[in-house]
Order: structure tokens, then sequence, then C-alpha cells
């Protein structure tokens, strides 16, 4: 059963989120509050329904039942012309930085602020680019196109587009997976940064714990389309529940184990092609 | 067997009725951009990609078609000792049906394709989701720029295919076969009436805007992976032939019906 929210408990609200694709049911009745100013971190295995379920916060999915609120207000029933407004308010960094490859670095960034209004100094949007840019440090990469960029290069600069438009709430679709270690410490720094100073709201999320211990106020764990842990970080360590335990110590399940043991799969150092005749 | 009949028609009733509705959308988008000026550039920018750069390929086919109807058409009206009026055949083919046939077809290949790809890519890759994150509309921003370049520019690609179909069919017939060059323009001017040019270049606003709403539309609901952008590739270049193929079919009927209207006598002269 779960747990009951309020439509204002929360900048964002998610009420009895069911969403099906083709007849497989991704998110089973997930109701969850995410207070304003805060970081929440999602985490679960692969295919456990966290992208579905953010993609859902901004509705760029649909739920097959179920209500999701931004401020009070129900937006999962509006057109897509009454969501522009409210879209501007967040920023949305994605898994793999989905950068408009016909577009320069700089065009990139300035994309939204250029959807939504009349750009007439200059001077000032190149000085904002800089700033967002050196935030991620990517200043100097202003006129590389997408393409001649590294997958991590791409993100940080898809996360200085995320910024652009100052964003009231800030999602981020595994920012820190393919990234070195130095390059994702930094990363989380900014996404702590953002909270303190802009009061940003983050939803995160990611495989990566030490990231999610790092940033969480707030840790939710995802498995088969369920919450089965919800809470901060001492409350998620200590966890009963052995899915969670397994999934934040990295450990395979005795499932996977047995299926390695039985699976009769014999390896060879080279291929052979006698083994398929 | 009924389970798999029943599937797939509700599957095509479903997919049409999406269409229907991608297609009303990008209408009401289009119409709303042509009175934004501030979208004039991404539609510019479209025009050279898709009208600007169809051009050589475009009037290639269409001197091909001429050539070929020459050839082709000359021995027949020469056994009946007609060959002077070798032009009015071409011509009117031309005009009529083979310029803009063609060059749709052509452009269904070279821009549709494009289009689908572009998109599809896009699509796959998450850009579409990122435009629609920040509070643009995706159609709005992708789908009316390339709709109305390829509505305003097909007709005009169409004159260049009707050009050189007529010029090439005048190379063959005139210095190849050597037909009297003024007979040859006389029977011309005379069996191609500005009604044919005009109804062949009209043609070109349906053919361009089926072009691009298909490809456009394909390129959206593309699945993932290299596989499925290929698939959606072909999709909407099959899709966008046998569409160009119905309408020229409707196109002819109803033209018909209006000419025997207004012109009674002539139409059956």
């Amino acid at each position: 059963m779960a747990k009951q929210v309020n439509k204002d408990d929360g900048i964002i609200v998610v009420r009895n989120l069911v969403k099906t694709f083709n007849g497989r049911e991704v998110l089973k009745n997930i109701s969850l509050a995410f207070e304003k100013g805060k970081t929440t971190a999602i985490i679960g295995p692969s295919g456990c329904g966290k992208t579905v379920l953010m993609k859902h916060l901004i509705v760029l999915e649909r739920p097959t039942s179920g209500e999701v609120y931004f401020k009070g207000q129900r937006v999962d029933e509006l057109s897509e012309r009454q969501l522009a407004p409210i879209r501007t308010q967040f920023g949305f960094c994605f898994q793999m930085g989905a950068l408009f490859d016909s577009l320069t670095v700089y065009e990139n960034i300035i994309f939204p602020i250029r959807q939504h209004q009349k750009i007439r100094n200059w001077r000032a949007i190149d000085e904002l680019v800089k700033q967002k840019l050196a935030v991620v440090g990517m200043d100097g990469y202003q006129q590389h196109y997408p393409a001649s960029l590294s997958g991590g290069q791409q993100k940080r600069v898809a996360l200085a587009r995320a910024i652009a438009l100052n964003p009231e709430v800030i999602l981020y679709d595994e920012p820190t997976t393919g990234l070195d270690p130095i390059r994702s410490d930094v990363i989380n720094e900014l996404i702590l940064k953002l909270q303190r100073e802009l009061k940003v709201t983050s939803i995160v999320v990611t495989h990566d714990m030490k990231s999610a211990y790092k940033i969480g106020d707030r840790i939710i764990m995802l498995h088969e389309g369920k919450v089965i842990a919800d809470g901060d970080a001492g409350h998620i360590r200590n966890h009963p529940h052995s899915v969670v335990q397994q999934f934040i110590h990295g450990q395979v399940g005795e499932a996977d184990l047995a299926a390695l043991r039985l699976g009769g799969t014999r390896f060879t150092p080279q291929y052979n092609p006698e083994d398929f005749q | 067997m009924i389970e798999a009949i029943g599937e797939k028609t509700i599957e095509s009733i479903v997919n049409t009725g999406r269409f229907a509705r991608f297609m009303g959308r990008a209408l009401n988008q289009s119409a709303v951009s042509i009175l934004q000026p501030r979208c004039y550039s991404l539609i510019w920018t479209q025009m050279f990609t898709i009208g600007v750069r169809s051009v050589p390929v475009i009037m290639v086919t269409g001197a091909f078609v001429g050539m070929v109807l020459a050839v082709q058409a000359y021995d027949q009206l020469a056994g009946m000792g007609l060959e002077e009026r070798l032009g009015v055949l071409i011509n009117i083919a031309v005009v009529k049906e083979l310029g803009p046939v063609l060059a749709a077809v052509m452009l269904a290949g070279r821009v549709g394709g494009a289009l689908t790809a572009e998109l599809g890519t896009m699509n796959v890759t998450e850009q579409i989701a990122a435009v629609q994150s920040m509070g643009t509309d995706p159609i709005k921003y992708l789908v009316s720029p390339r709709f109305l370049a390829c509505l305003i520019l097909t007709p005009f690609l169409i004159v260049y295919a009707d050009l050189l179909g007529i010029l090439g069919g005048y190379f063959v017939s005139v210095i190849q076969l050597d037909i009297n060059s003024r007979a040859y323009w006389d029977f011309s001017a005379q069996g191609v009436a500005l009604w044919d040019l005009s109804t062949g270049i009209l043609k070109g606003f349906f053919f361009g805007g089926a072009i691009a709403m298909i490809s456009c539309y394909k390129g959206f609901t593309c699945r993932e992976g290299a596989q499925g952008v290929g698939e959606a590739c072909t999709e909407a270049f099959v899709g966008s032939f046998i569409t160009i193929l119905a309408l020229n079919f409707i196109f002819a009927v109803v033209m018909k019906a209006i000419y025997s209207t207004f012109w009674p006598v002539q139409s059956l002269l």
C-alpha cells in the first residue's frame, strides 16, 4: 500500500502513479512528495523505472493512471502549450546529454534562453554562456560541436544547458555515469552548490552510491516499479531489506549467481569455430 | 488468425489516429509559425537544405524524363506521319504528370529520407525530449519549418523539373531526331494550355506537404537503435511514394471534374 501524500506536501508531488508500456507495468502505484530546496537521490537497479518516474515529473511521459502536481497545480493533464511555462522552471540533464548535434556548444546553451525571450544584449549572453560553462569546467569550448566532445564533456555541457534558465528544479538523469572520479565529484559539488546558493530542488537518478550519499538529503530506492526504501543516508545504510543492502554494497544476488553456475556457460580464451559446428 | 487480424486492424486504426493528431498539430503550429517572424530563420535554413540543395538532382530527373519520352514516342508518331506533334506529347506529359510526380518521388527519396533519419536520430538520442523539456514545442521547432519549406518549395522544384524536361525533350526531338523546331514549338503551344501547367505545379503543394508530414511523423515515432532509424526511413519513403501516387490519382479526377464543369466544350475536344 503506497503512502498517501497531499498535493501540497512538496514542490512536486506524484500520487498513485502507474505507468504501463505494452501491458507491462513499469511504475506501480507510486506516491511521493519532493520537498522544495532539497536534493533527492533516486537509486535502483537498471530498468526499475527511475528514468520513467523522472520523466513523469516534467510530463515528458503521461501517467497511465495517477496524478502529478507541481506547486500544488495538477500538471499531467495540461496541454503541451500549457506545460511550456511550467517546464521553463525545470532543468533536465539527460543521461546521454541530448545535446543538439547540429548546434555548437554556445548555441546549445543559449537554446532555452532564445526560445523564451528575444536576445538584445549579446554581450551579456556571451558572458552568461562563459559563466555557465566555467561552472562545469568547459569554458573555451563554445564553438565546438557536440560530436567533437567526449561523453563526459557532453554531459557537462548538458548540465550547463540545464542551468541556463536558472531553474527552480533540476532533474539529473545519471549525471556522474561515464565520468572520471574527480569530474564526478565536481558534479556532486556543483549539485550541492546549486542547492546551497540558489535553493534549487534537485532530483537525481543515479547508480553511484557514493554520489547518492554525498548529495542526497533523501534517498529513494525503486525496485520493480515500487518504492522499497525512502529516507536519509543513515536510514538507507541500515535498511533491513536485502535488495537494498545488495544494491548499496554492489553485491550480486543469489539468483544471478545461480544463473552463472547453472547456465552451462563455458568460456574459452579464443573464438573457436568448432564450438558452433 | 482472427485475433491477429483484429490486432493488426486495431493497430492500424490507432496509428492512423496518431498520424491525424500529429498532422493536426503540425498544421496548427505551421500556421502559428507563419505569423511569427522569429520563426523565419528556421524556415530559411530548411528552405536552403530542402529546396536549394535539391535543385540539381531535380533538374537531372526532369531532363531525363523529357529525353526518354522523345526517344520512346518518336517511332509511334513517325509511323503515322505525326512526328512534328511530338512536342505536344512530351510537353503535356512532362508538365501535367511526369515532371511533378517524378520530382516529388525524387524529393521523397532525397529530402524525406534525410528528414526521417535526422528526426529519428534526434528522437533516439532524446534530443526531441530535450527540446520539449525546455518548454519548446518540438512540433513547432522541428516539424513546422520542415513542413513549410517542403510546402513552399516543391512547386518551385517542379518548375525546374518541367523546364529541364521540356528542354531535354526539345534537345532529343529537334537536334537528334531532326524535327522542325518551329513546328515542334507551334504544336506544343497549341496542345499545352496554362491549365495543364498550373495543375502540375499546384500538385507540388500537396506532394511537398505529404512528404514532409509522413517523413517527420516517421522520424518522431521511430523505434530505438540504428535498425529503428533505418526502418523508419524505409517506411517514410514507401509511405510518401504511395501517397504521392494516390494523391496524383485523386488530383487527376478532381481536376478533370473541375475542368469539365467550367470548360465543358474544351474538355470534349
